[in-house]
């Protein structure tokens, strides 16, 4: 009984001659004020099943014993209202209640610890926890691994000097030291309250000792440990717990469709093989199940358990517990798949290393041939323009030659990969039309599948920054990630991506549409690769609409246009190609004079050499100032037949446009009309510069989309025709932001703004120049009125007789003199848009995407293609989920928005790929181990149809908690169900099991036979016991105070742990 | 967060019809000035100004557009990654007010950030030909989520606080603006991996 306030003294005093040990003793002192672990109040025991599931805090301190070091760890349960209420009401507690008896009244937490049942197996704690019951303790652990406090007298001296410690703070938190090896986990530990102790005490043998193999041998040890025999003995209460361990599950094994890893050179290779992501564990996730049968609280003269008998049987234990043991690190092939790839980004080699090596074999090898070899770089493995295969399958031999056999993919698996990432390539246009439409067509049919089971899969798309689900791209990254994991890795992939450029190099050389990438400009909502995709079709397209545009001029006979030309005489023929050519957007220069004939390839390479000139040749006019020797011949030879000349020319131009047909009518008509209008009207115009408006006046009119309602023009009284105009130029994100970023760095000044609205005018002023020329004799103002209809302000509208005239003016700031407007219309020449200047230039844009694509390095191409990759891996995902899983469900539903942040983010990180990859394998190991679940409860197990329900609410509760009660016990569906698998296994382990008779009902019968022969149980792997009992010690009359002490036995530990409390006032 | 550094970059849109006063909303903003012979934009301008908003700097990148039919083809791709856009139509106006359903569109089809906020601009109060009412544009905001605000670039009145408003609710936007500062990751790790406690019966 020491009093408190003698502390301070005691402290003083002591503190020069301290020995080593009361320094020690000091310094525990010291830490456990600091915790405030002295003079607390009592708390309650904790509630059911809070050691498990509650949160335990910890708090650690170093300190040492001489030069003997020690960690000192506080570990406790957190209580519920810890947070409000501990520190205050702690406070007042520690400096007013300094009397004992109040605090003796109550009992303490140790002995209420001791004494609950709440929480008498804990599913996860720690343990001492879980042997002694505890849920506050402080423990000392020797920090350096290899120091140990082994022997007698160091554990005494240590305990000693914990205990003065603790008395003399006050503190009645039990503290533990580890004894011995680490490992052997064997804890000694005292508490001390005023009026009596608790002694932990620890046994622990490698070996269970044959007299204590048994509740009796164990009671035994018990009662002779507390050390006295009274009459009146009060009984012991016992607390047991069974584990039984099945390991073989003979009803279900273990299923999994391996993929097809059949990458022989010489066998054939299913397509399956690159096509599809694989999905699942390879082995059976789950490997354990334990039960757990627990009888809790018997009093010892219920229950008999001696050597030769035993009352516990499972069957009759009235609580029964599931934990089941999951494989540490199941091999699941997505998630492995998916970080293989991944690891390719840490790659620092360009294509050039990795696939260098295998070039100049393959070079040494036919270095005589250089035409080959420069075959090889040019030719695109598949040949489109033959119809039959054969004739395809004989070129692939030839190719097969020169192939060495050092590459990692053979020219079969190569050409099946292209063929799959291609598949319009395999057969004649017809035939890939068609399977192209068959497969867009199963392509949604899928989608449609996948779509069904979660709600997210419709929305995953717009989430996630990537490629349409069935796109090129969508199975290039698919099959680049099979390849690599299957074949020799990046080696491979770099093979196939090699391939593929050469593929796309094709495409634009020889104008083949990409397929499977969606048409239109790009689509800034997907990944930059598949932008660039996109990119390069609308290239494409664009050269495929030009170079039609030319052979409708050159070649076909079949041309509406034969009959207008036969008009034209021997003289204008050769003059007509001419003509042609230079409808032919930018291509006039390069006009050949030899023949009519022009090779479309040709003028297509002279194409961006020309790229940066304006061509008006057609500009036939005497008004003409500049007059080219183009011109000139044009002119000559124009002036029999103008009229039909330019029928032509502009019938064939606009064959794509719908108005065709009504146009050409009318255009008669307003030629006539305009003729006559144009000089009266001449002096009425004011805003146009007088040059420029001769143009506009003589020009006849060319490149009309469409009238404009009910617009007339303002000095000529004509309808106002919509002109064809020049589409802007599609952009992907990364031309987008240069361009932003040229724009914004002009600045803010006005100056930078003019400039700015300069370089943007480009397409203001092909505009405008097609509105002239399809608009001869128009105004700013005519323009302003179709462009910018609220720059033009109406006036009064005066009725006059028959004709209403509309008068107006041009908004204020467009009569600004000199912006920028009315200066490009000045600038701006009648040119229809087909003559005007490209705004978008397809063969460098399309040169650029190649070559943005070849300088990709093999780690850039990963990442590119990463976006895409989880989303083909999500929807993997997701075709596999169970949506009964709520735990899937949430996984599913982080694992999307972080996907969708991932891919969106503006600096791609591989970082967060892997972490990402990380959520996706977790997700398919809880649908491994679900499947798994699933496939051992089955309700087919099962006698009663209606249990169903009651199984998935145990199998999703087993995936959720570690450790599951079994609702009914072993009467229950789900423990009927184990007691059958138990029963299984047993049998199975005790005969050699006909496999054969694997039927069902002959299992039951066979096990109706042998169930009298073997115990439907195995022995239990582990036994534990809690002996508990309420009497005085050390003396018959000292106080009443709990005592308990915890058994466990398994295989090879035999641990008994007790904890003894005694009165220490009446002793 | 500093009070005296810039926090974020964000970057700010103005789109609507042409002729609103699109131009010149920005320029009272930035250059507090007014200029009625503003010219018609071409294509996009682009003005910076540096606002403090709760004791947070945010350097605002402000993009102008057109608002002619035209150049709508070309704008829209000027909308990526914009956090806030200010979408203005004149109050003396019934068609330019009419007509913002259809920017919405756009704005729908094109922004990448699904969750941009969007603010509602009603210019030109300072003239007398009113015929948008304040409660048509109320209604409208309400309707599709906007914040609401009527002003004039020529009076200064609303132009400010219109601004300030907007980067306000971006900033208050989580995930708007910030790009990847946060991990926020619990998810993986297999169950209790904390040293000392073991499960079940692994006693040793």
């Amino acid at each position: 009984m020491a009093a408190d306030d003698d502390g301070d003294v005691f402290e003083i005093t002591d503190f020069t001659t301290a020995s080593e040990w009361e320094r020690f003793i000091a310094r525990v002192e010291e830490i456990l004020h600091e915790w405030k672990l002295v003079n607390c109040e009592p708390k309650p025991p904790a509630k059911k099943g809070d050691y498990a599931n509650g949160v335990w805090k910890e708090k650690s301190e170093e300190l040492s014993f001489a030069d003997f070091k020690f960690c000192m760890t506080h570990i406790w349960l957190k209580q519920p209202q810890e947070d409000d209420r501990k520190t205050s009401v702690e406070r007042e507690t520690a400096e007013n209640e300094t009397e004992e008896e109040e605090q003796a009244d109550k009992t303490a937490t140790v002995f209420l610890d001791l004494q609950s049942m709440n929480n008498d197996f804990p599913s996860r704690a720690h343990c001492i926890c879980r042997w002694f019951g505890l849920q506050e303790f402080v423990t000392l652990m020797p920090v350096v691994n290899e120091e140990t406090i082994d022997t007698e007298s160091r554990i005494k001296l240590l305990m000693s000097s914990v205990s003065i410690a603790l008395s003399n703070a006050g503190c009645s938190v039990p503290v533990f030291a580890q004894i011995q090896q680490r490992w052997q986990k064997l804890y000694i530990g005292t508490c001390i309250m005023p009026g009596a102790t608790v002694e932990f005490k620890m046994v622990s043998l490698k070996k269970i000792p044959y007299q204590y193999n048994h509740l009796t041998g164990l009671l035994d040890a018990f009662k002779s440990k507390l050390g006295y025999a009274v009459e009146r003995r009060p009984p012991v209460f016992v607390t047991v717990r069974f584990m039984y361990v099945l390991q073989d599950w003979i009803n279900s094994p273990w299923t999994q469709s391996l993929p097809d890893l059949s990458s022989s050179f010489d066998e054939e290779v299913g397509c399956s093989s690159f096509e599809q992501l694989p999905f699942g564990a390879c082995d059976d996730p789950v490997t354990q199940l334990h039960l757990s049968c627990t009888w809790p609280c018997l009093s010892e003269e219920i229950i008999v358990e001696s050597q030769f008998y035993t009352d516990l049987n499972p069957l009759q234990a009235p609580h029964w517990s599931v934990r089941v043991q999951m494989a540490d690190d199941p091999q699941c092939l997505l998630g492995e798949y998916l970080e293989a790839f991944l690891q390719l980004c840490k790659r620092k080699e360009s294509w050039d290393q990795v696939i260098g090596n295998l070039q100049v074999e393959e070079e040494t090898e036919k270095t005589s041939d250089i035409s080959q070899a420069l075959q090889k770089l040019t030719e695109p493995s598949v040949p489109y323009n033959l119809p039959a295969f054969g004739s395809y399958m004989t070129q692939a031999a030839a190719r097969h030659d020169i192939t060495p056999k050092h590459l990692p993919l053979s020219q079969d698996v190569l050409n099946q990969i292209i063929f799959f990432l291609f598949p319009d390539a395999s057969k004649a246009a017809k035939v890939a039309k068609e399977r192209d439409e068959e497969e867009t067509k199963s392509g949604k049919e899928e989608q449609e599948i996948t779509t069904a089971p979660h709600g997210n899969v419709k929305e995953l798309p717009k989430q996630l920054k990537s490629a349409p689900f069935g796109s090129l791209l969508h199975r290039l990254s698919v099959c680049l990630c099979v390849i690599n994991e299957n074949y020799s890795g990046l080696h491979a992939v770099g093979q196939v991506w090699q391939e593929f450029l050469l593929e796309l190099r094709y495409r634009w050389d020889y104008s083949y549409i990409i397929y499977e990438i969606e048409r239109g400009p790009p689509n800034l909502g997907t990944c930059l690769l598949y932008q660039k995709l996109q990119m390069l079709n609308c290239c494409i397209e664009r050269k495929i609409k030009r170079e039609q545009l030319h052979k409708g001029y050159t070649g076909e006979p079949d041309s509406p246009l034969s009959s207008l030309r036969d008009k034209i005489t021997g003289s204008t023929a050769a003059h007509n190609s001419s003509i042609s050519q230079l409808g032919d957007k930018g291509e006039v220069k390069t006009v050949d004079s030899s023949g009519p004939k022009t090779n479309p390839k040709k003028a297509q390479s002279f194409d961006s050499s020309s790229e940066d000139e304006f061509f008006e040749c057609e500009e036939e006019n005497d008004t003409v100032k500049e007059k080219d020797s183009q011109s000139e011949i044009e002119k000559e030879s124009l002036e029999q037949s103008e009229t039909e000349m330019e029928a032509v020319d502009e019938s064939a131009i606009e064959n794509e446009t719908a108005d065709q047909s009504v146009d050409s009518e009318k255009e008669e008509k307003v030629k006539g009309s305009s003729a006559i209008n144009s000089k009266t009207e001449d002096d009425a115009v004011s805003l146009t510069s007088e040059s420029s408006f001769k143009d506009s006046l003589t020009h006849n009119p060319e490149g009309r989309l469409a009238p404009h309602g009910e617009l007339k023009l303002l000095y000529t009284g004509e309808q106002m025709y919509i002109p064809v105009t020049q589409e802007p130029a599609p952009m992907t994100e990364d031309m987008l932001d240069e361009h932003a970023e040229v724009l914004a760095k002009l600045g803010t000044s006005t100056e930078g703004a003019q400039l700015r609205a300069r370089m943007q005018s480009a397409c203001l002023l092909s505009d405008m120049e097609s509105f002239k020329a399809a608009n001869p004799g128009c105004a700013l103002e005519d323009f302003v009125r179709w462009y910018s209809p609220r720059d033009w302000i109406e006036d009064e509208v005066e009725g006059e007789d028959v004709q209403t005239v509309i008068k107006g003016h041009l908004s204020q700031r467009m009569e600004i003199p000199g912006n920028m407007w009315v200066e490009v219309w000045q600038t701006a020449r009648p040119v229809p848009a087909r003559r005007q200047k490209r705004l978008f230039d397809d063969t460098k844009e399309a040169e650029k995407v190649l070559h943005f694509l070849s300088s990709l390095q093999p780690a850039d191409v990963v990442l590119h293609l990463l976006p895409v990759l989880i989303h083909a891996a999500i929807l993997k995902v997701m075709e596999n989920e169970d949506q009964e899983l709520p735990v899937l469900q949430q996984l599913l539903d982080k694992l999307c928005s972080k996907a969708s942040t991932v891919t969106r983010s503006p600096a791609q990180d591989v970082r967060s790929y892997d972490e990402l990859i990380r959520m996706i394998s977790h997700a398919e190991i809880v649908i491994a181990r679900n499947q798994s679940l699933r496939s051992k409860f089955t309700a087919s197990l099962l006698d009663r149809t209606d249990a169903e329900s009651e199984l998935r609410h145990f199998v999703n509760s087993i995936l959720k908690n570690s450790e599951v009660p079994v609702r009914g016990g072993p009467q229950g569906p789900a423990g009927s169900i184990i007691h059958k698998l138990f029963s299984a296994a047993q049998k199975a382990s005790n005969m050699a099991l006909d496999e054969d008779s694997a039927q069902e009902k002959e299992k039951d019968r066979e096990f109706q036979k042998y169930e009298q022969t073997f115990p439907d149980f195995p022995r239990p792997s582990a036994r534990e016991y809690i002996l508990r009992t309420v009497i005085p010690r050390p003396a018959p009359y000292s106080k009443p105070l709990p005592q308990r002490m915890h058994c466990v036995l398994c295989d090879n530990d035999f641990r008994l742990a007790g904890a003894f409390s005694s009165d220490s006032v009446f002793q | 967060m500093s009070d005296h550094s810039v926090l974020t970059t964000l970057k700010i849109l103005i789109i609507g019809e042409s002729g609103v006063g699109k131009s010149s909303l920005l320029l009272r903003f930035t250059d507090d000035t007014f200029d009625p012979e503003q010219t018609a934009t071409i294509g996009v301008d682009f003005k910076v100004k540096t606002l403090t908003v709760d004791g947070n700097g945010a350097k605002l990148a402000i993009w102008d557009t057109a608002g002619q039919e035209r150049f709508r083809t070309l704008t829209p791709s000027y909308y990526r990654g914009a956090q806030g856009v200010i979408l203005v139509y004149d109050v003396t106006s019934r068609q330019s007010f009419n007509k913002l359903d259809a920017w919405l569109n756009e704005l729908e089809t094109f922004s990448t950030k699904h969750d941009v906020v969007k603010m509602l601009v009603g210019n030109k109060i300072d003239m007398d030909k009113r015929e948008v009412s304040k409660e048509d544009g109320l209604k409208f905001a309400r309707k599709h989520q906007m914040l609401f605000i009527e002003s004039s670039a020529k009076t200064k009145e609303g132009v400010q606080c219109a601004f300030e408003e907007l980067v306000e609710k971006v900033i208050q936007t989580p995930g708007l603006w910030e790009t990847d500062k946060q991990g926020g990751m619990t998810l993986i790790g297999s169950r209790g991996s904390s040293q000392g406690y073991c499960g079940g019966y692994c006693v040793i």
